[in-house]
């Protein structure tokens, strides 16, 4: 049930669709209907915990990391990881102001269940290869997935993306140089690799989301914040790395996966939607939980540190 | 204290970074802080984590004194401004340096030379 609008707001509301459809830009301070900004919003937290939860898969390397180079690297990418997210929520807290949304409120939504995170941030990362495999393969599906985000409508969000982008990019060389250094290493290297795509290659499926268009899909493209579909983005994916999964001798494991020479699409075979829906939605992957407590227990015992960092003027007696 | 009151003391500062002397500071994005100095740090931190730079500031956003985005009649420009530009010159010198069998002097070509 949307609620009733006030003759003034209609018309502010067809002003600011009129400023959608010439493809101009929405600032922080413009008017903006409740609906946009809650969308907004939802999405903007959703990214920026993402990055958050996505620091701690391979954050788990970063001490069994095989040389040192590899986990300056590792670190490094932990680190952008983490900035990203603080990008985000400053991006997200300005947005929500006027619903009462603080970076408080952002965070301990996390341990709350009262916001998500991708799936691939709830899965295992075993073996060394899949610190590799999350560099290569999640972050070439986020690169696509936050570069079609680039020309979204919200003007904030679109700056702090053009840099986390460009950052991106780095982690996908990251990730390719350790895939690569296996795929020319022994056979166990090799069986190691194989071991890892073979564990992130559903998840990947599901990570840009259903094919068909939801509610709130419908409503991100009417908005443009974003414009492409999940299976576009889908598409894109298969087309850049099916082949040079291929190209390392490695192999998928799908077997109805092939490119339709007919209808120029990947066909490929449809991820269980239901159960990592419901594993997203009630945190009930394998690391689920282990990774969000770790969130909590971060979030609580550093709040101290957050209380005196404040300015002793405005510190008050204990 | 309690955590409600120190999230009331955290305000959002602007960073503007020098990348190098003969540049003037550029706005890259802004970091919550609870103070000049730790904005400073998270400035650092998170928007200089590779490239160089030779300065930054932090501004408190609450003191930033700014237009209005609503306000097109700050920027309009009534007039035809060629005048004012290279392009209000350049094409038309350009046509008449060619019947004299010269090519029209860019900054560029004394940049160059």
């Amino acid at each position: 049930m949307t609620e009733a609008v006030k003759p003034e707001d209609e018309a502010k509301l067809e002003e600011f669709m009129a400023r959608i459809e010439r493809g101009e830009k929405i600032e922080a301070t413009d008017w903006m209907p409740d609906e946009y900004r809650r969308i907004l919003l939802k999405f903007i937290q959703m990214h920026g915990v993402s990055e958050i939860m996505g620091a701690y898969p391979e954050k788990e390397w970063v001490p069994k990391a095989p040389t040192l180079r590899r986990k300056l690297g590792l670190m490094s990418k932990v680190q952008d990881e983490v900035g990203h997210g603080q990008l985000l929520l400053r991006v997200a807290e300005e947005l929500g102001a006027p619903l009462g949304v603080t970076r408080e409120s952002l965070i301990t939504d996390i341990f709350h269940g009262r916001t998500k995170f991708h799936n691939v941030f709830h899965m295992e990362s075993p073996t060394w290869a899949d610190a590799g495999v999350i560099g290569w393969l999640v972050d070439g599906a986020a690169i696509i997935a936050q570069t079609a985000l680039l020309d979204t409508s919200y003007a904030p969000y679109g700056r702090v993306l053009k840099r986390i982008c460009a950052e991106e990019s780095f982690h996908m060389q990251h990730g390719e140089s350790i895939i690569l250094a296996l795929a020319e290493g022994t056979k166990e290297q090799r069986q190691m690799l194989q071991d890892a795509v073979n564990r992130w290659w559903e998840s990947l499926y599901f990570f840009f989301g259903p094919p068909t268009i939801s509610r709130s899909a419908e409503l991100m493209m009417k908005y443009r914040i974003r414009e492409k579909t999940n299976e576009q983005l889908r598409q894109k994916f298969l087309s850049r790395y099916v082949p040079r999964v291929h190209s390392l001798g490695l192999t998928l494991p799908d077997k109805n996966l092939h490119y339709d020479e007919a209808t120029q699409t990947w066909s490929y075979t449809q991820p269980d939607w239901e159960r990592w829906g419901r594993m997203v939605r009630e945190n009930s992957g394998p690391k689920s939980q282990e990774r969000i407590a770790l969130r909590r227990q971060a979030h609580e015992g550093q709040r101290w540190v957050r209380e005196a960092m404040v300015d002793s003027p405005h510190r008050a007696a204990v | 204290m309690r955590l409600q009151e120190a999230e009331g003391l955290y305000h959002p500062y602007e960073v503007f970074v020098q990348y190098d002397h003969l540049q003037h500071h550029q706005h890259v994005g802004s970091v919550l802080a609870p103070s000049p100095e730790v904005a400073l740090l998270m400035a650092r931190e998170n928007l200089l984590r590779r490239e160089r730079a030779v300065n930054v500031w932090v501004v408190r956003k609450d003191q930033i004194h700014a237009t209005d985005y609503g306000d097109d009649d700050f920027f309009a420009q009534e007039f035809d401004r060629s005048y004012r530009r290279v392009d209000g010159y350049s094409a038309d010198n350009a046509r008449k340096w060619k019947q004299f069998k010269q090519r029209a002097l860019e900054l560029e070509d004394m940049l160059g030379d």
